[in-house]
Order: structure tokens, then sequence, then C-alpha cells
């Protein structure tokens, strides 16, 4: 828990409540509310309706004996429900990472503290485009598109919910008693189902930042229908409740914490930059080259996607691994990574990612979409043409590796720090667990400070999300960072486009801020 | 050096209440940092911190006003030596001298030709901004009536030229109109200044060199502080120098004295070359610059350069959003759409010759975005492009019906098509595709 203490974001009590009598003649609510004040210390107790409703004859059932489940955070608690006797019921909870591309539950058990099982899978909304703005272009522009996309995504959290069920028999729908999600800010309003249109048009604003605590039953969630569903809260339209979960995860945020860095490398690009009591953040929209979206023989990292490769300097033939050992088909993020710095040091490209033309191999040729570089014939693939890697490629990885750079520098000078402030930098985000991180800095996508600096933190969204329900203290720490997070608008002055621009050669156009890069 | 960001949000409250308008504390500290904020728009800000950043974010050159109404000229409040650093926030007022040995029709007939210093470039009004009357004839009565019949008439704001007595005489009559008074000296600055406060009128301090202005500045100052500084105008180069020196020591050293708008007169008595020393100020930091020549043809250049100096560099770069045409066009070349950022631009004007096909490129305004970072904000859709495409009148240079657009936005083809009644082609989705696709588009267009 990263230092949280266990204190879950939903708990029950078992209570026995003083029996009413002629002489203490007070009303049930408030026969209840005394005695969960006392106990939870808890000033601002609130019971809602419905439960207000039975209230009496649940009283009644088992002679003021009950069980109440409820939620507190900082001095508020929220009654969830109230049920007669002091049975004892198991207490579980979901936590949501919401991506764009992948979904991720986990199931946590809430008095254990212990993550129960995990599932994930694609997220059903991709059939309305791969990337957020389609998403908000279909829900804006068709017929009952908000509908639809919200449906999508609730029926791929029901179905990661009932692949885990169907784990675990013991453990029943109406167990689940609390659900946490965390994703970026067009997941978190498509998932509540709020209109989305003027994220993507400016000046760029979401209509809440901050979201409602809403039952299970309102969005059709198949667990228990009085669960009550957190959302992570966001920044701003492209910084999220991902991004602020990340944040907790690796308490950047708490005080005296030295200068970090947290960059997820993936198409939306986020990063936040600060050190305890002060936080910034922005989106450096890098695109998603480095998933291999956009890239002719660019693949997600899976069997027979090349991850590594060496160039002969003197000949210009290439090895390389791929995952599993598999025949290649495609080139996946790393690989990309390894290649670009492969062909810049073997001079097939020069610093701007040229293609030299003249070199004495067949493996350099002219293709339809200009100079190309081969990188597996057809007869050692297992596709029918050959592997290549284009000038435009090349260019489109340049670009998102440009955008990353240029994001972390300009963050620093909106602050006033130079790179090597940094103490830590956590590369989150599923692509980093592929990256390596030498390459990375060879071609410039990250800065030049020392590798131990450098660390891995995978998914931090989904491990924010479990952390704020197994403790209230995450959670309040979680809304607090929300509000704390300074964002800043790129396309706000010259200052990103500058650095941008500047960041389009291999590894910059400025060298001095790559003084251990030999290229 | 001014506070950085970091520096003013350790002194907030740091509650990030948004109450100030600002999303957080940090936001509002990097606002004030950039002088877009100030300390009293936060509500919980400590009287400790108020006398702290008070003095620490108080602008190095302070704000100073002439003129009233329409005619008000706001001078100062400049935090840059080089506009890339940020901007230039108030262009210069340029004066023009009209001498009080004028009267009667000549004087009309030159505050007629003054006015009518009004000229409009790229849709925007510009103008002279001041009237400089100078108290050539050295006689107090003639000084107070030229006064008196130019601030009748003419429409920009008045500076008085004049010794102490002759603004003695003058300035009562207009100080409604809040003249600048021209100048407190060595000699005469008590009663100037004394005048200048009386009225409420902004003054000129007139010293000789650096050293001397800064002295007798520091003398003025401790009793009024609507000032603007004259270093005494010798030669074009030297006062080049001096106000060089005194903006830097303003900013850099936050040295007070040189804390105040500089004025400077041109000394070259050829109406040209009195320009061409005037853009030299113009550049250098001066708030105003007061001169003889009146010709339109002359003042539109200098206009046209302070209007330019002025502009706020920190736009996205783009390329004038128009047509543009790529070797010799003719009514059968291609027409390929893209937008008005610079990289984009020329990424496709770069393979469109490439493509050593002639075609024409047209650059649609989406404020210097990129192609998908355009159409990912509505910029870069069906109805821009229509419209856009429609108002350049392209489609009149040509004897076909198609636009290429991108391949990135092949999405918005349908749509497109309906909209602007054209034949939607969608092209490669890299520039570096376009020469193939021309190739095999328009074969018989090769050169």
């Amino acid at each position: 828990l990263n230092g949280y203490p266990l204190h879950p974001l939903c708990r029950s009590i078992r209570l026995t409540l003083p029996a009413a009598s002629l002489q203490d003649n007070r009303d049930d609510l408030n026969r209840l509310t005394m005695v969960l004040r006392k106990e939870t210390k808890c000033t601002d107790i609130n019971v809602p309706l419905a439960i207000i409703r039975d209230l009496g004859e649940i009283l009644r059932a088992d002679n003021f004996k009950v069980t109440v489940l409820l939620s507190e955070v900082g001095g508020k608690a929220e009654v969830i429900a109230v049920e007669p006797g002091h049975s004892h019921r198991p207490l579980y909870g979901i936590a949501v990472d919401i991506g764009t591309t992948t979904v991720a539950a986990y199931l946590l058990d809430l008095e254990k503290g212990r993550v129960v099982d995990t599932a994930g899978t694609h997220n059903r909304q991709a059939r309305f485009g791969d990337d957020v703005i389609s998403r908000i272009v279909y829900a804006v522009d068709e017929t009952d598109g908000l509908k639809t996309i919200h449906q999508a995504i609730i029926d791929t959290v029901n179905n990661l919910v009932s692949d885990i069920l169907v784990k675990h028999r013991a453990i029943r729908e109406n167990d689940i008693r609390v659900i946490m999600t965390a994703g970026n800010t067009t997941m978190a309003h498509l998932f509540l189902g709020i209109n989305p249109k003027f994220i993507r048009l400016e000046p760029y604003i979401p209509t809440a930042n901050f979201f409602p605590v809403v039952k299970a039953q309102e969005l059709g969630l198949r667990v228990n229908p009085d669960a009550p569903v957190f959302s992570y809260p966001s920044v701003a339209s492209y910084v999220g409740g991902d991004i602020v979960s990340g944040t907790l995860f690796t308490n950047m945020g708490k005080e005296d914490a030295p200068i970090s860095l947290l960059i997820d490398i993936g198409t939306n690009g986020e990063m936040v930059l600060g050190a305890g009591d002060w936080l910034v953040t922005c989106s450096c929209s890098a695109g998603p080259a480095f998933e291999g979206s956009g890239i002719t023989f660019g693949m997600r990292a899976m069997y027979g996607a090349i991850e590594r490769m060496e160039i002969d300097p003197q000949t210009y033939e290439v090895s390389y691994t791929t995952i599993n050992n598999g025949r290649a088909i495609g080139i996946c993020g790393s690989g990309l990574i390894d290649c670009l710095a492969k062909l810049r040091r073997t001079g097939i490209i020069d610093r701007a990612g040229k293609f030299q033309t003249s070199l004495p191999t067949d493996r350099m040729r002219i293709g339809e979409a200009g100079p190309e570089f081969v990188l597996v014939w057809q007869d050692d693939s297992d596709l029918d043409r050959d592997i290549i890697i284009s000038e435009a490629d090349v260019k489109n990885l340049l670009r998102a590796k440009g955008a990353v750079f240029a994001g972390i520098r300009t963050m620093l000078n909106v602050v006033g720090f130079e790179l090597d402030s940094i103490e830590n930098v956590y590369v989150a985000g599923g692509f980093g667990n592929y990256l390596n991180i030498p390459d990375a800095i060879a071609i410039g996508l990250l800065p030049d400070i020392p590798v131990q600096k450098y660390k891995y933190v995978g998914n931090t969204s989904a491990k924010g999300a479990c952390m704020a329900l197994l403790s209230q203290e995450a959670w309040a720490e979680a809304n607090n960072l929300a509000s704390k997070l300074t964002y800043i608008e790129l396309s706000v002055g010259n200052l990103f486009m500058d650095e941008f621009v500047s960041s389009l050669f291999i590894p910059h156009t400025d060298l001095t801020l790559f003084p251990n890069v030999d290229l | 050096m001014a506070l950085t960001g970091l520096d003013i949000f350790k002194q907030l409250p740091k509650t990030n209440c948004k109450d100030c308008g600002s999303p957080t504390c940090l936001a509002f500290a990097m606002a004030m940092a950039n002088g877009k904020a100030s300390l009293d728009m936060c509500p919980h800000a400590t009287e400790a911190a108020k006398e702290t950043l008070g003095a620490a974010t108080a602008p190095p050159v302070r704000t100073v006003k002439v003129g009233v109404g329409e005619q008000e000229i706001v001078m100062g409040d400049e935090t840059v030596l080089f506009r890339h650093d940020k901007t230039f926030y108030h262009p210069t007022a340029l004066a023009i001298q009209i001498s009080d040995t004028l009267s009667g029709a000549e004087l009309d007939a030159k505050i007629a030709k003054v006015n009518a210093l009004v000229m409009d470039r790229v849709g925007q009004k510009i103008a002279i901004d001041m009237v400089a009357i100078t108290n050539c004839s050295g006689n107090a009565a003639t000084f107070k009536a030229a006064v008196e019949a130019v601030a009748a008439k003419a429409n920009f704001a008045l500076m008085l030229v004049a010794d102490a007595a002759g603004l003695e005489a003058a300035v009562p009559a207009v100080a409604a109109k809040k003249p600048l008074l021209h100048a407190a000296t060595a000699e005469n600055w008590e009663k100037v200044v004394e005048l200048a406060k009386a009225n409420n009128c902004p003054v000129v301090v007139k010293g000789n060199g650096l050293d001397d202005t800064a002295a007798l500045v520091e003398k003025v100052a401790a009793q009024y502080k609507e000032l603007v500084i004259d270093f005494g105008n010798q030669s074009q180069a030297k006062t080049l120098a001096e106000m060089v020196n005194a903006r830097r020591l303003a900013i850099k050293k936050k040295f007070r004295p040189f804390g105040y708008p500089m004025l400077a007169c041109t000394q070259a008595t050829c109406a040209r070359e009195e320009i061409v020393e005037a853009t030299t100020y113009v550049a250098k930091y001066a708030s105003i610059v007061c001169m003889k020549a009146d010709e339109q043809a002359l003042l539109l250049p200098l206009m046209a350069w302070r209007m330019n100096i002025y502009t706020d560099p920190q736009k996205p770069m783009a390329v004038d959003a128009k047509v543009y045409e790529i070797g010799d066009v003719t009514p059968d070349s291609p027409v390929y759409i893209c937008t008005n950022f610079a990289l984009t631009y020329f990424a496709v004007e770069g393979e469109v010759v490439g493509s050593k096909i002639p075609g024409y490129i047209v650059a649609v305004d989406t404020d210097g975005a990129s192609v998908l970072t355009a159409w990912a904000a509505g910029k870069f859709v069906a109805e821009p492009i229509a419209e856009f495409v429609e108002k350049m009148g392209i489609m009149s240079k040509v004897n076909h019906k198609n636009i290429v657009i991108p391949g990135y936005v092949a999405i918005i083809s349908g749509k497109l098509k309906e909209k602007s009644g054209l034949d939607v082609i969608v092209g490669p989705q890299e520039a570096a595709g376009i020469p193939a696709f021309a190739k095999a588009n328009y074969p018989h267009l090769m050169k």
C-alpha cells in the first residue's frame, strides 16, 4: 500500500443499538446515527432516503442488532446498507483500470487487504474508434452514440467481473460491495455517460473533473446493486484519473519527495513532474507509434514481434530476436526504439531521420512511400513480404519521441529546473515493461540522466485504484492530488513547439543535452 | 530577475480553492510570474505574502498613462529585453511635433494633416498617438494659445514641450486632457513637478546622460512617480546606448530610477533619416518617439514596423492560410488540402515539389495545428475546410472538381463532399506518399 494504512473505503460494523422505550423515545434514524457517530468518529453521517424508508423494520427484526455497511472519508460517512442481525458477510471490492484500449479489473478482499484475482480484456468501445477523439466524435455525432458507447464499457466491466467470479464460486455478485475506477478523462465521462463533446474543442474543457459517487445499479453494473461506484478525479481534458492514480502510487506528492518525473509512454503521453508540494502535468500527445500503430510493420508486443536487433556496421546485415522466438511478423515498440538507434549508429539514417540511399546494400531501396530498409527478408518472416522500415516510419517515430522529450523539457522550463535536477523517473504504461532505457536515451526519447534513476512502475493506474479501495487515506490523498496537480496547456505559447522541433533529431538538436550519447 | 512561479508558489496558501480563477495555486503563481495575475485576486493570501510578493513582483517598468478616453496611451509595464522571451506589451507612441509659431490657418492645416495620419493595415487601424506642441516662440502666451487651439481640434493625446513658464501658462487650461509635460530638468524640476502634481499630469524628466538622469529621477521620484525618462538626446547612437542600458538596469537589476517609460526625440533633419532613426527607437524600448515628419508615406512603414515588433510572438508556427502555387500550375493541376501548421505545410510542399507535378496547396487555417491535432480539436473537419476552399476561390482556377485530403482524415471525406459539392480524393497518409500518389493519378502532368 506504499505507506498507506489498511483502512478500506468500505467496511461493515456490527452494532447493538439501545432498544427503544418510553424513556428512550428517540427516532430510529437518530438512534442509529448517534451510535455510528461514536463508533466512527465521523461528524457528518448521511443515511440515504432509500435506507430510511425501511429502517424501522430493519432495526426491530433482530432486536436492534444491525450490521451497517458504510464508507467514510475525511470525517464524512455514507451509509450504504443496513441489515438486520450480526451476520458476517464477506466484503469484496473491484478496482478497474479503464484504459482506452484495455480494461483491467482487480478483485480485492477488503478485510484482508489483498488482491484475490485479476482479469483484463479489450475495451469494447474500440469498435467505435481506436482513440479517445474518435470515440468522442462517435458519442457526439451518432444517434444514441453516447448511450451505445457508455453501454459498451459497462458491458466490458460486467464481463470482467463475471470472468473473475466464475473462478471463485464462493463469491457472489452481491458480495461485491464497492467499485473504484480509474481512467482518462474521456473514459471517465463515457463510463458515467457524461457528454464528452467539449473535451476536444478549444479551450478543451471537461464537463467534470470530480465525479459523484453513484450506485452500481444506476450504471447497470452487475454487482451488489447498492455498491457505491467511485471514480478517480481528473485534472484536465487530457490528464485524467489514471494519471492521478499513478501519481498517488509513486508517492510523488508526499511531503519532502524528491523531484520526480512520471511518464506514461502511450498515445496520450501524459507526464507529471513535481516534488511533494508542487506537481505539474501535461499531455504531450505522442501518438500511438510506440504501440506499433501508424508504422508499416508496427505491432503490439506479442508472439513474433521483433523486440531487439543488431545491424552490422560493415555489411548492414540484421540480426534480431523476437518475442517467444516466433518467426518475425512485425516490430513492437521496444524493437522500434532499438531499430532507430541502430539505424542511426550504422549511418543508415542521418540525425534528421533521412535515409542514406546510396549505401552498398540491397536492403536499402526505394519503396512506394519513399526510401525503405529491409529488416527481414520474406523467406525469414512469417509473412508473404519483406519486413521493412520506411523513412515515413522513422519520421513518425521521431515525432513521437520528440513530443515526449519536448513535454519533459517544457514542464522543466515552466518551473525553472534543468534535466539533472530530476531524481527519479517513473516509467509507466504497458509499453514501459518492454522499454530498453539506454536505447530510449540514445534516440532522445528519455533524458540523458543516470540509468539507475529510472524505475519501471507498470500499470500504475490499476495499482493506484487498488490502493484507494483499500485505504481511505489513499483515496483522500488522490482527491487532494487531483486538485493540486497543475495542468500545463502545451498548445498555449510556442515553448512546446520550439522544444518539439528541436527534438525531431537524433538524439536532439542540442547535443549538449545528451553528453553520454555517441551516435 | 523576476521571481519564478515556484518562488511565488511558496508564499501562497496552497489551498487550491480556485477562488482566484486558476485551477491550482501553482497555476496562479505561474500566471503571476507571467504578469497575467496579481496577488489581490487571491482572497486567502497572508499579509506576509503580500509584503514579500508585492515588492518582488512589482513590475520592473512602471505603467504611466497619458491622455484620457480614446486618446489614452498606456506606456511602460515591459518585462523583457527581447520580444521572443515573452512579448513587448505597449506599442511605442508616435508623437508629431507642432510648433507654436504656427497660427490661424497654418495651424489648422497642420492639425488637419496630423489628424489624417490614420491608416489601415491587415484590417487594423494604425495611427500616430500624440501631438507635441513645442514652445518654439519662447513666449508663454503664444504657447498657451497654440496649446488651446490644438487641444480643441487634435484627435490625439497631448505633449506640451516648453520651459517652466510656458508650461505654467498652458497646463491648467488643458489639464483635463491629461497631457504629458516636457520637461522637468535639473534647473526647473521643482516647479515643473509641482505643476504636474497639481494638475495630475505625467511629466518627462530630462537629464543629460545616464548618471545625471538617474540622479534627477531619484530626486523627482521621491515626490512624484508619474514619470517618463528623457536622456537628453544628443546623438542617435548615444540615445540608443542609453536606452538599452537603462532598460537592462531596470529589468535585470531592478534599478528603480530607470523603471519608467522612456522618450526619444529624433535628431535627423532629413525626414527620411528621421524615420530610420525612429525605427531604431521603436525596436529598442522607446515608449514615445517624438518626431517632425508628418507625411503618410513616410510614417506608414514606421507604423508597420511598430506593429510587427509589438506583435505577440507566442503564436504557433504557422504559414499564412492561403492557396500556394507549387511549380508551373495549370488548370489541370491537383489541389492538395492541408493545414497551415508550418511543419505540416512544408512536409507537403517538399513532396509536391518532389513529385515533379505542379499543384496547388490549400493551407487551411487551423491556428497552426497539424492535421490530426486540428482534426481532434474540430478545426480540420468538413465544414471549415469547405468554407475555406470556397473563400479562397481556388476551384475557379482549375477545370476539375477534385480536392485531395490527407489520408489520416479519410473519415471526413463523405461529409466534406456533401458540404463542398466537390469530389474528395483521399490521398496518402504520409506526405512522403505524395510523389507515388501523384504519379499514379496524374501521369500526364509530369514535368
